[in-house]
């Protein structure tokens, strides 16, 4: 992954060169990810730990920060790399994506850096534009916001002439139509109201109509163009299946944004209209799971069928993660979801570790899965190799990853089981009722094996570096 | 009673549809899918057509 | 073409269409919803509060009255009831300066990152407790320990003087950091804090606070 550049084996597709940059960015912020995560576990557990000098508030918000900015980065970086091969053609004003590249990354440090050594500020309307917006995930500061907003009309730009220029197939309609609404969804949480009723409605906007409309179609897309490369997927089919999806995801996800407008001071009228359509959020994800495995066994059979000895995949890890993608998407956001997506239990369960067992698998299963498969196709494009056979670095990588979130999101769902039941049925929630709570057996006992999954994440994590590393040139030397 | 009794703070259009179990979402989906009937058969003409 | 080979169900254009359809519609109602919250959640004036107007979001002025959280017999759940007047701070605000004191309380509560450790209305960090109605919370009231731990005699005194010196009255292992807030920023969070408990949330959160003491006491309902 270092050595890509240098290598330029793209047959000099700069675009696909941007698109490791992006890659490279993507996975150091997961890395950052996981450690401030690691420090908010212990936390939990210690609470003295780093108490006054690196408070939970401030690890937490740097936890949740470098994972939206990572899946941006990395979500970029997957549409360049899939923009020469969709439209036939080199990316136009790719000088200027680069530019970008750099403006963005230079930001992302500098915010980083005053969320780590300034942490909080006055009072005051300079706090907002230049510290923190204290708005749970998208608490960067307001220069940042629009410098975002420049960078990203930039990366649009990008896309929308070469969508224009070059051959216009299904998939890339949908991801220039889905980026137009991805974009200009974050405008409606760059505003300030002393109301907070009106500040919490529009900010689920944002995080609602990303994570649970958008990214699902972006996902949707990620794996139509990855089914046909890795597998040899007809286009037909591909972009069939993923119409249906979209129709399916924004027909649930765009009014199920009212099942977080339950108790937010909104009417009651979102009761019903957020339960029922939040609670067909899960069939697309269950269709999306059907359509991969069924694309793979129909391939993996005519290829079966020609040659005994063949295999339809022509890159094993990238394959893991995108079928991992499949089942996570719809255990993750798809059961967790629906879990607690209903008012009768909502109400019990709104704001207790039950929603951070959910946040945690359905991040991991929607969306990091499928964005780490994509760095592994950019290996196997900048390496120019043919066939990408997974290492034992790999299976260690996804296999602890897997086993580590798959085991925090279970120990969070137990101690949020206990919190709602404890904190929330039994004793109807108040200052008392949490630190009770919190000092059940069982509630502290799923804290202690969230950060030991947490550890056992981080080194997943590790091993997934070091195989990104190395997995590229290993692999051609074998095949040379 | 055939309509309930409006409960919620202030009277509004989706308010007053909201009757009861789930009629307010029931409402919403039937007219978010039956036009895809119509489209339905028109593609089918369509096809035929060829 | 043989007829029985038509099917529509295959057919990209249908998809496509459908899935144009139903965006568009689906994006139309929520736009619409929309309007519709917008009017409901706005803020309410002065003047409701003076005539008894429920607003979901009640004025500034709030916080010159009583707050209660109480079981609605037509709602089905607790809705906050706004009674009669009282002090705040040892005084009556008027329309600006409530106004000025909860635009601070809401710019401090973003500046001191308050929802990446406590929910408010319910979202943000798990690791605190819940804000949505902290103003009514029992360990505030009157004779109540965090009073008598801060030494002052009214809840929003206690209030502030806990937000300024937080570590200094521990309840828990886990305590609040000193974040270096003021005192006007202190009043201003806690305006923010009474404003928020008038908000008409639908019953969240559900029977607050009822059976902490029996629960502490070690009892049931039985007897």
């Amino acid at each position: 992954m270092l050595t890509s550049i240098k290598t330029n084996e793209f047959a000099g597709s700069e675009s696909k060169k941007l698109a490791m940059m992006y890659f490279r960015v993507a996975i150091i912020l997961f890395g950052a990810q996981l450690l401030m995560g690691l420090i908010a576990a212990i936390q939990f557990l210690v609470p003295g730990f780093l108490f006054e000098l690196f408070d939970f508030s401030v690890a937490r918000m740097v936890h949740i920060n470098a994972l939206v900015v990572w899946m941006l980065y990395a979500m970029i970086g997957s549409v360049y790399y899939m923009l020469p091969d969709e439209t036939g053609i080199e990316t136009v004003g790719i000088g200027i994506g680069k530019l970008a590249f750099w403006v963005f990354t230079a930001a992302i440090t500098v915010v980083v850096l005053v969320y780590i050594f300034v942490q909080v500020g006055a009072g005051t309307e300079a706090t907002i534009w230049f510290i923190n917006e204290g708005r749970e995930y998208i608490e960067a500061p307001r220069w940042a916001d629009i410098g975002i907003v420049v960078v990203v009309l930039i990366f649009y730009w990008n896309v929308f002439a070469t969508f224009m220029k070059g051959t216009q197939t299904g998939i890339m309609t949908v991801m220039v139509a889905n980026l137009m609404a991805l974009a200009g969804l974050y405008l409606t949480g760059m505003f300030f109201t002393d109301n907070i009723s009106m500040d919490q409605f529009w900010w689920w906007w944002v995080i609602h109509l990303w994570v649970e409309a958008t990214w699902e179609v972006f996902v949707g897309t990620l794996a139509a163009y990855a089914l046909i490369k890795i597998i040899g997927a007809k286009r037909e089919i591909v972009e069939m299946w993923l119409w249906i999806e979209v129709l399916m995801l924004f027909g649930s996800g765009v009014l199920g944004l009212g099942h977080h407008y339950f108790w937010i001071g909104t009417p009651e009228y979102w009761w019903e209209i957020g339960a029922l359509f939040s609670a067909l959020e899960p069939v697309p994800l269950v269709a999306m799971f059907v359509h991969v495995l069924y694309d793979w066994g129909k391939e993996q059979g005519e290829t079966h069928a020609k040659d005994s000895t063949a295999h339809a995949i022509n890159n094993g890890p990238a394959m893991a993660w995108i079928v991992t993608n499949a089942f996570g998407n719809f255990l993750g956001a798809g059961i967790w979801g629906f879990f607690h997506t209903l008012p009768q239990v909502n109400i019990y369960t709104h704001g207790t570790q039950f929603t951070a067992a959910h946040g945690h698998l359905a991040f991991f299963g929607a969306y990091a899965t499928i964005l780490i498969g994509m760095m592994y196709m950019g290996i196997q494009g900048a390496y120019g190799v043919e066939r990408l056979k997974a290492t034992f670095k790999s299976k260690m990588a996804i296999f602890m990853i897997v086993f580590g979130v798959l085991g925090m999101g279970v120990a969070l769902t137990i101690s949020g089981y206990e919190q709602v039941l404890v904190e929330r049925a039994e004793l109807g929630g108040g200052w008392n009722a949490f630190f009770t709570a919190q000092e059940l057996p069982w509630y502290i006992q799923g804290m202690v094996w969230r950060a030991i999954m947490g550890v056992v994440t981080f080194v997943g994590f590790v091993y997934l570096v070091w195989d990104l590393l190395t997995i590229g040139k290993l692999s051609k030397a074998a095949e040379a | 009673m055939l309509f309930e009794p409006f409960t919620d703070v202030v009277p509004s259009f989706f308010g007053w549809l909201n009757q009861g179990p789930l009629t307010l979402t029931i409402f919403l989906h039937t007219v978010i899918i039956l036009p895809m009937f119509w489209i339905y058969f028109q593609e089918k003409k369509k096809l035929q057509g060829k | 073409m043989a007829k029985e080979n038509l099917s529509v169900w295959t057919s990209i254009p249908f998809w496509r269409r459908s899935a144009a359809w139903v965006t568009g519609f689906a994006v139309i109602l929520l736009i619409w919803l929309t309007f519709d919250t917008m009017g409901q959640i706005s803020m309410g004036t002065d003047e409701d509060l003076k005539n008894g107007v429920d607003k979901r979001v009640p004025a500034a002025t709030v916080i010159n009255y009583n707050i209660d959280y109480q079981m609605s017999k037509k709602r089905g759940h607790e809705v906050p009831v706004i009674g009669k007047k009282e002090p705040f701070f040892g005084k009556e605000w008027s329309g600006e300066e409530a106004a000025a004191l909860l635009h601070l309380g809401k710019l401090t509560s973003q500046a001191k990152n308050c929802m990446n450790c406590h929910t408010l209305l319910g979202n943000g960090a798990y690791y605190a407790p819940d804000l949505t109605k902290a103003w009514i919370d029992p360990m505030w009231k009157d004779g109540g320990p965090m009073q008598g731990m801060t030494g002052k005699s009214t809840k929003e005194e206690a209030m502030a003087e806990f937000l300024m010196n937080p570590s200094q009255y521990p309840t828990h292992a886990r305590m609040m950091p000193n974040l270096g807030i003021t005192a006007d920023e202190a009043k201003g969070l806690v305006a923010f804090l009474k404003h928020m408990s008038s908000i008409d949330t639908n019953g969240f959160p559900r029977n607050f606070s009822k059976t902490v003491e029996q629960f502490k006491a070690g009892g049931t309902n039985a007897h």
